[in-house]
């Protein structure tokens, strides 16, 4: 992989020695961050733990108390302003929760302070608006202005802008302390994925699968605001996987791998697996014959230097825009009588994986959609498409799933081009070993149209235009819905599957209280029980909920907490047409 | 307010667009009846439509120039050889079996779209607008199309500023 190693001397020194700088009482440490689990009361990290699991040990919110869930805060977080192809920012953001103050980004990246404590006002402390010029970010983002989350790292808060910017700022006022542009949109590149800190590092990645990127992940040094490395996840020329790009005319160069979801770790390992997008373009495998490694794929790093341990990859020359970006679960589970770590993950191509974490090596796998038509299932041995053949150059898997030059109209294939299972989050009970996959069910048509070159390669097409080669189609009498699985994480075999009225945006919890929540396009936040998926609770905020829930307590009492706001990246459903946008926070107690 | 395709046509949003499709200089052919101030009013409320409101420009961009993706292939409205009255129409209706939604609320509803209801549409049933609208944006929208985009060649640096309303980054490159 080509990266940038200036300061990697320095930045290996930082590596070895950071864990070892005392800091204050209420500063993020890495040693903390490692222990998220042993701080039920507070929610640090993104996906609650490294290993990715959003499960809370809380259970004052029980299947015996839940009917009791109510209302008790609500604050307007803002950002509903338009921006370049977008009428409003949106809500997805993961909030973290620290001693009672909670820290949050709306879609335009504004972050804000929460004084929690009071447990009747939501009391913002300050707000940080990092002056996104949002006409110019927002018409290079494929599908929204979104921002997922924020870091805490020693008394900083982390944040990233859809512009491509990364913010250390004060934990305590608000002042931005220093900022570092890493993405760039004038090529089609932006960032929405919350950082991953790893001891000094902050780790994020470029979005912009749809707009002719080469993908990378980025490292930060957070003491300096430099970079340390950044690691492309498509492979230039000489490197590894550069050989899966058989066109002769260099379409790696923009050859996709976007990264737009924070990745997990790994301790014992140290290493971090990172989600990887689509190819680009999207819909025409005959412009990048071969199977276009590492898009559409898992990648295991190393985060001290981003050297690639191995790769998985879902969906070798990918011809539906089934991008991989979403969270790779880490579980430690016996299979057949030995203790295994696996790194998991419910893709959007609509099977679930088990992958051994040391190699990639496929441990099981199967369908958890619905529908899906695209293949007829796993090879048991490799985890690759049935129809996958390595011989081949361009892969049909099952024939007409996909658009090809002679045949630009593709049939109706499931699942629906965006999954599946997209970035809302899944969650693991460790106690009852269930893998809660959130996802949407339906199927939908490709169009394809074919990719002139870009003006680097001597075409036609340009930095920030899409570059897509066709477009997806939504037959009216297909209409997409939801579900929420509980899974073997092993074998993802389906132990319990519930039915949804919507598309699931939101992504899942999941307590020792024995429930699961998640929300809803409509407004509601549900929670299940853990083993039946039977409803146990359920209350509308008023307005679409697309960001994942959490859960929290100060002084003893627990808390759930969801933001509510827009996430349309197709037309509101005409059911939902007439409900307002909204930007808020709502928080919930017994 | 119905929506047939006559009492459109009647409209005084029809007369404006026509005036500005046979005189390829908005204004001249109505401004006996329509002061061209309030011409220019109505194109700039049908961008603000074009631009948030329907968010046209998601699919067919700021320029007209059309584009692929999670929008379908929406096609160039710079090259459009539809009349006001049928882009109006397809505003109104959509284009069955695309990704064009319609944006009339009762579109499908009896047979005011090409003379079939939702049932009678199946599976080439237009999708749901971002929002709908009514008649006078209709209106608006189309003559603001016809006033900015229709006919014109490639996009320029002082066409982009005009739609954007300040000189933002993204108009950098068509600076000459």
């Amino acid at each position: 992989m080509s990266k940038h190693r200036s300061g990697g001397v320095i930045a290996a020194a930082l590596w070895a020695t950071s864990a070892m700088v005392p800091a204050l009482a209420a500063d993020m440490t890495f040693e903390r961050a490692l222990n998220a689990d042993k701080e039920p009361q507070n929610w640090l990290l993104h996906h609650k733990n490294f290993q990715g699991h959003r499960y809370s040990t809380l259970n004052e919110i029980n299947a015996a108390s839940v009917g009791k869930l109510h209302l008790t805060q609500v604050l307007a977080l803002g950002g509903l302003e338009s921006g370049g192809r977008y009428a409003n920012g949106n809500l997805e953001a993961t909030p973290i929760v620290d001693d009672g103050m909670m820290y949050v980004p709306n879609g335009w990246g504004e972050v804000y302070a929460i004084d929690l404590t009071s447990g009747r006002k939501a009391d913002i402390k300050w707000k940080m608006d990092p002056g996104i010029d949002r006409a110019w970010a927002g018409d290079v983002a494929c599908c929204g202005v979104n921002n997922r989350g924020v870091a805490l790292w020693k008394d900083k808060v982390i944040s990233i802008s859809l512009d491509g910017r990364m913010f250390a700022i004060n934990r305590a006022t608000g002042e931005v302390v220093w900022e570092r542009k890493i993405a760039d949109p004038a090529l089609g590149e932006t960032i929405t994925a919350a950082p991953l800190i790893l001891r000094d590092l902050a780790i994020t990645g470029s979005a912009g699968g749809e707009f002719g990127i080469r993908g990378w992940i980025d490292a930060t040094d957070l003491n300096t605001g430099k970079q340390v490395w950044r690691t492309y996840t498509i492979p230039g020329k000489g490197e590894p996987g550069n050989e899966t790009w058989k066109d002769g005319k260099d379409h790696w160069m923009h050859g996709g791998g976007s990264v737009w979801v924070t990745a997990t770790y790994d301790s014992s390992a140290d290493t971090f697996y990172q989600g990887i997008g689509n190819a680009g373009p999207d819909y025409d495998p005959e412009y990048r014959p071969g199977d276009n490694k590492w898009a559409a794929s898992v990648l295991a790093l190393s985060p001290a230097d981003g050297k690639i341990k191995w790769g998985f990859q879902y969906t070798p020359n990918d011809p539906y825009d089934f991008d991989e970006i979403s969270e790779h679960p880490i579980i430690d589970v016996a299979v057949n009588g030995s203790q295994r770590k696996l790194v998991t993950h419910a893709a959007r191509n609509g099977f679930y994986y088990s992958l051994d974490a040391v190699n990639g090596s496929f441990v099981g796998g199967r369908q958890y959609v619905d529908r899906l038509t695209w293949s007829k299932g796993l090879d048991p041995k490799t985890g690759k498409p049935l129809e996958y053949d390595p011989t081949l150059d361009v892969q049909p898997y099952v024939v007409n799933s996909h658009p090809t030059r002679a045949n630009p109209k593709g049939a109706l294939k499931c699942p629906v081009t965006s999954g599946g299972k997209n970035w809302e989050p899944a969650a693991y009970n460790p106690d009852l070993n269930l893998m809660y996959v959130p996802s949407a069910e339906g199927c939908n048509m490709l169009e394809g149209k074919p990719q002139p070159d870009f003006v680097d390669q001597g075409g036609t097409a340009k930095p920030r235009d899409r570059f897509t080669a066709g477009s997806a189609n939504y037959p009216a009498d297909e209409p997409l819905y939801g579900s929420l699985s509980a899974l073997d994480p092993v074998t993802g075999e389906i132990k319990s599957k519930v039915k949804l009225q919507w598309p699931n945006w939101s992504g899942v919890l999941a307590t020792a209280g024995g429930l699961v929540f998640t929300g809803h396009m409509d407004g509601e936040i549900t929670a299940y029980d853990s083993k039946t998926l039977k409803e146990a609770w359920s209350f509308n905020v008023g307005c679409g909920i697309m960001a994942p829930p959490i859960t929290y307590a100060i002084n003893g009492k627990q808390y759930l907490a969801v933001l509510a706001g827009p996430h349309w990246l197709r037309p509101k459903p005409a059911a939902l047409k007439d409900q307002g946008a909204c930007s808020m926070l709502n928080v919930f107690t017994l | 307010m119905k929506w047939g395709r006559g009492r459109f046509a009647r409209g005084a949003g029809y007369i404006l667009v026509a005036s500005v499709v046979c005189s390829g200089v908005f204004s001249v052919g109505a401004q006996a009846q329509t002061p061209a101030a309030e011409d220019a009013r109505t194109i700039e409320f049908g961008k603000e439509i074009f631009k948030t409101k329907a968010r046209c420009q998601y699919c067919h961009k700021w320029d007209g120039t059309g584009d692929q993706g999670y929008g379908g292939n929406a096609l160039s409205l710079r090259k459009t050889q539809l009349t006001p009255d049928q882009l109006a129409m397809t505003v109104k209706c959509g284009r069955p079996a695309t990704e064009m939604p319609f944006h009339d609320k009762f579109a499908y509803t009896d047979r005011r779209c090409y003379g079939m209801t939702r049932e009678q549409a199946g599976g080439s049933m237009p999708p749901e607008p971002n929002q709908y609208l009514q008649a006078g944006e209709i209106n608006a929208v189309v003559a603001y199309v016809f006033a900015k985009v229709v006919g014109r060649g490639d996009p320029d640096y002082d066409e982009c500023v005009d739609f954007w309303g300040k000189d933002t980054r993204q108009c950098e490159p068509l600076k000459k």
